[in-house]
């Protein structure tokens, strides 16, 4: 007796191999931020269970599964260093559930399990939410319900009807889903706890300018922002320069912004010029405050200011996705020099090279007009057989001479530095500015994409006649680079053989297939729905709906108790309908015939159970002598109705009317 | 067959105790999003519990439509299973997944039935262990269902009128009794002859009628021969209350059933006398049972 009711209490295989595939797909985000170690030993937990499932063996003793725990946390100590955090705190449960995957046993572990999965899950989203990991934790999701319905449908069931029934439950679940996301009130709980993933250098940009840091982005295609023209005013490609950080601090090849910048005084602004450019810009995560906008910003989203230099810097650092809407200007013609303004932004490093020093003066010698000091410069760069290279090699940061007079080779920040730094020993104010250069246009979405690989660096320089202008002397080395972005530039190069890039080629060509690209395209404006739609849809964002459906200014409460009496109200109403649906009495015939029982009952003939309906019309004759002609004719009819192959209609309608006319002639 | 009425006294729908785990991840999936304002999750949280919703009426309409009928209950001896054959009668227009059938009355007697299509039934059989000899009602069944997520179960409850009888269980030191008890003021007499009773073969004698002719055994290669039968006419084997000196009643009985056992299997007639009841002695299964019945019943 025992033994057979612990083997009923055991997972079935079915359920358990659901549940592994759920658990797998909780694992890409993991793989993605978490030590490789980590997933890997969940991977090898699972793989040795289904190995130890048949044989029956599994984790029985306290001191093994003690010492594995202690295993666990050590290794994380030692390799986080600390386990707080989200990387570590993530990591640990993982691990944890390793080591309940090796013991779990019971039908009461195996809903623990699926518990787990759902944890997995959260975690996986506080680790990365973009679509395609989003997908396959949608997935992660579904295959819990699966599991379970599996389990409680019982072992005998096939494979299809606990897939297709957890799409149903899910196809009715999702008005209620987009009910709730849309209307339950996003309260802020007060006790936050920050544990935003630390991300590696990939996401890059930095407020530090050395040689390389822009080249090595060059092949992330990491997107950085999304932008949408709302108003259908969109600059040319070469015109699209996304302002990110200015730089003031010049030391040769390096510089650097300011640490904590001030705000921009509204006083020093003036009109701006030419026609405001509106962008909604939607910028990935990175952790830093960068927020990008076209050439010149001149209003500040909430929760960023302006910086001296017309640069937008967030107030919190980003986090998650932000979108935001900023209005740019293609001039701002109030740029004046304040006298104190002056001395920094001629300031160059002791260390620079009298070579380098000779080079500038020879030029502000030969002209005295500050743009034609520039264009001698510019013709400096085009004409000295300086070369594009997004390899240029290594350089230090007092390499300028190795840069200007030997190498002449590479990238947009070794000619932006260079460059900014020559101006400022030839007497003119000059600074480099970082960010992004261009973008694709994604026509299915009707948004650009800037991706990492735009990355780009420039300089301005201070006319006494215009303020600050931009000079970009990328765009005299590598003119394609400008204007038709790096990937085509890329891709050129390629062509021409002067890039050793094969492994990409397979990829380039695939990428040339129009199916591929309007598949791509999809994704993307997939994914940028994602962001803005779901991923942005905050507390901020909700009052903002709130408002526009004209529910503003009530209290969270009101939207509790709201949306869970309307889910309620939508819940019973499909109770009913489900009821209505599935409602015994297929069989019309006998209800009819139980409704003329029924009668008979009240007129003091009650059929008995076990009565034959021809039994029972000759004792309900005997009692009912009245109505002997009928009853007799509806037991007649009812015999041939209930043992008739297929029911005629009409007789059954005839059937019926009999009954009805029962009571009322009586 | 007896059909279980349907009795509507408690609400059917109750937590199991994986609710409180999904309440606890609920919960802690809220904190989670709430406190990072992480759309994702919230997203995760809000499709957690409309699964776990619209589940509800999944769960609660599982049972509808659903009809019991106990079937007839062998009898059995105290100390063994009985068996009880239930069938599940799906009369709705939806295929019903994972019941489970108990008897709450009966001890932890439960069977599972995985799937009923529309307009089908499923037979199960429930066993549980008969420990008092007698007749008892088997009372409640009840059907669960936590299908389809397992976070809620449904139950109804449904009385069954169906009776069950249970025999005292055989056992005993005393032997049985080898000379035939009286019946009153006659001895008893066996006479060979013509007769009810079987009592043994004898070798064929020409002439004699062959309807006694043991033709099994002819068509195994043996000789011809005469079955013998016994009637008994007044010296009969009464298995007497009275006469069994033990001082508790369940051991009294317990030691008539299987003298009543034994004497059928000696195929040696028997009555039965209790001071309530009287069976004149005969032989044969329905005999048997007609006396185990009396037995179980007395009180």
């Amino acid at each position: 007796m025992k033994t057979l009711r612990k083997k009923d209490t055991r997972i079935p295989r079915r359920p358990l191999l659901w549940l592994a595939a759920a658990l797998l797909f909780t694992l890409p985000p993991m793989f993605e931020t978490l030590l490789s170690w980590v997933p890997m030993l969940f991977l090898v937990a699972l793989a040795a269970k289904f190995w130890m499932e048949p044989k029956g063996y599994r984790l029985r003793s306290l001191i093994w599964k003690l010492i594995l725990v202690a295993l666990i946390l050590f290794l994380l100590f030692f390799s986080y260093g600390s386990l707080r955090g989200m990387e570590p705190g993530v990591s640990l449960i993982v691990l944890l559930t390793s080591v309940k995957i090796l013991e779990a046993h019971t039908a009461r572990e195996f809903h623990i399990m699926i518990m787990v999965a759902w944890v997995l899950c959260l975690c996986g989203f506080f680790l990365s939410q973009n679509l395609a990991i989003a997908l396959c934790l949608l997935i992660a999701f579904i295959l819990p319900l699966v599991a379970l319905i599996q389990f409680h449908c019982g072992l005998s069931s096939a494979f299809w009807p606990p897939v297709r029934s957890a799409g149903k439950l899910l196809t009715q679940a999702t008005p209620l889903i987009i009910l709730l996301f849309l209307f339950f009130p996003r309260i802020s709980t007060g006790l936050r706890f920050q544990i935003a993933p630390q991300r590696g250098a990939s996401a890059g940009f930095s407020d530090r300018l050395s040689p390389g840091s822009v080249a090595f982005l060059a092949n992330s295609s990491e997107i950085a922002f999304r932008v949408e023209f709302p108003d259908g005013k969109i600059p040319t490609l070469g015109a699209m320069y996304w302002r990110g950080v200015v730089m003031w601090h010049g030391e040769g090849l390096e510089w650097e912004a300011e640490k904590s910048p001030a705000v921009l005084s509204r006083a020093s602004q003036g009109p701006p010029g030419g026609e405001a450019i509106r962008q909604w810009i939607t910028i990935e995560p990175h952790d830093a405050r960068w927020m990008f906008a076209l050439d010149w910003p001149v209003n500040s989203p909430s929760g960023a200011k302006l910086a001296p230099g017309n640069y937008l810097l967030s107030d919190q650092p980003i986090h998650k996705p932000r979108r935001y809407e900023v209005v740019s200007y293609r001039e701002i013609p109030d740029n004046r020099l304040h006298s104190g303004e002056r001395e920094p932004v001629l300031q160059v490093p002791a260390s620079i090279s009298p070579a380098a020093r000779a080079l500038a003066q020879s030029w502000a010698t030969e002209k005295a007009q500050p743009r034609a000091i520039v264009n001698k410069a510019l013709e400096f760069f085009r004409t000295q057989g300086f070369r594009y290279s997004f390899s240029p090699g290594e350089y230090g940061k007092n390499d300028l001479d190795e840069f200007l007079f030997h190498r002449r080779l590479g990238f947009c920040e070794h000619y932006a530095a260079s460059f900014a730094t020559l101006m400022r020993l030839a007497g003119i104010p000059a600074r480099v500015v970082t960010g992004y250069l261009g973008g694709e246009y994604n026509e299915i979405g009707q948004f650009f994409l800037v991706r990492q690989a735009d990355a780009h660096a420039w300089c301005e320089v201070w006319f006494p006649d215009s303020g600050w202008e931009r000079v970009d002397p990328t765009a005299v080395v590598a003119p394609d680079r400008v204007n038709l972005g790096l990937n085509f530039f890329l891709e050129r190069r390629a062509a021409a053989g002067q890039l050793d890039n094969t492994q990409s080629v397979f990829a380039r060509q695939l990428a040339r297939w129009p199916i591929f690209g309007r598949a791509r395209l999809g994704w993307q404006t997939l994914s940028y729905a994602w962001d803005t739609r779901v991923l942005s849809f905050d507390g901020d964002e909700q009052a903002s709906f709130f408002a526009s459906v004209g529910m503003a200014g009530h209290g969270p409460i009101f939207f509790i108790v709201g949306s869970l009496s309307f889910a309620t109200a939508l819940l019973a109403l499909y109770a009913g309908w489900t009821h209505l649906r599935t409602r015994p009495g297929g069989n019309r015939v006998k209800i009819v015939y139980e409704t003329f029982c029924r009668k008979a009952a009240r007129l003091g003939a009650p059929r008995n159970p076990a009565e034959g309906p021809l039994d029972f019309s000759v004792r309900a004759t005997r009692l009912l002598p009245n109505e002997s002609e009928r009853i007799r004719r509806i037991a007649n009819t009812y015999i041939a109705l209930r043992y008739a192959p297929a029911p005629d209609p009409m007789m059954l309608e005839q059937f019926a009317k009999e009954v009805n006319a029962f009571v009322r002639a009586s | 067959m007896r059909q279980a009425a349907p009795s509507k006294s408690r609400f059917p729908l109750s937590p199991t105790t994986s609710f409180a785990g999904l309440l606890f991840v609920l919960v802690a999936i809220w904190y989670a999003a709430s406190s990072q304002n992480n759309a994702a999750s919230y997203l995760l949280l809000f499709a957690l519990a409309s699964v776990f919703l619209v589940s509800i009426p999944w769960t609660f309409s599982n049972l509808g439509g659903l009809q019991i009928t106990v079937e007839s209950v062998k009898p059995t001896f105290a100390g063994q299973e009985i068996s009880l054959p239930v069938e599940v009668t799906n009369g709705s227009r939806a295929t019903r997944y994972g019941l489970a059938l108990a008897l709450p009355d009966l001890g932890d007697a439960h069977e599972r039935i995985d799937e009923i299509p529309a307009g089908k039934a499923a037979r199960t059989v429930l066993r549980f262990p008969a420990a008092i000899r007698g007749e008892h009602e088997v009372g409640r069944l009840q059907l669960t269902s936590a299908y389809p997520l397992g976070f809620l179960r449904v139950m109804k409850q449904l009385p069954s009128p169906q009776r069950y009888v249970v025999y005292p269980k055989p056992a005993g030191e005393q032997r049985l009794p080898t000379e035939t008890a009286r019946s009153g003021q006659s001895s008893s007499r066996r006479e060979l002859g013509e007769g009810d009773d079987f009592a043994g073969v004898r070798a064929y004698v020409r002439g004699e009628s062959q309807r006694h002719i043991d033709w099994k055994a002819v068509a195994r290669g043996q000789a011809l021969m005469t079955k013998q039968f016994t009637a008994e006419s007044d010296g009969l084997l009464y298995l007497d209350f009275a006469a069994v000196r033990l001082d508790d009643l369940e051991a009294r009985l317990s030691q008539l059933a299987l003298w009543v056992i034994e004497a059928e299997r000696a195929r040696r007639p028997y009555g039965l006398r209790l001071p309530t009841i009287e069976i004149p002695p005969s032989l044969g299964e329905p005999h048997l049972h007609r006396c185990l019945h009396a037995l179980a019943l007395f009180k």
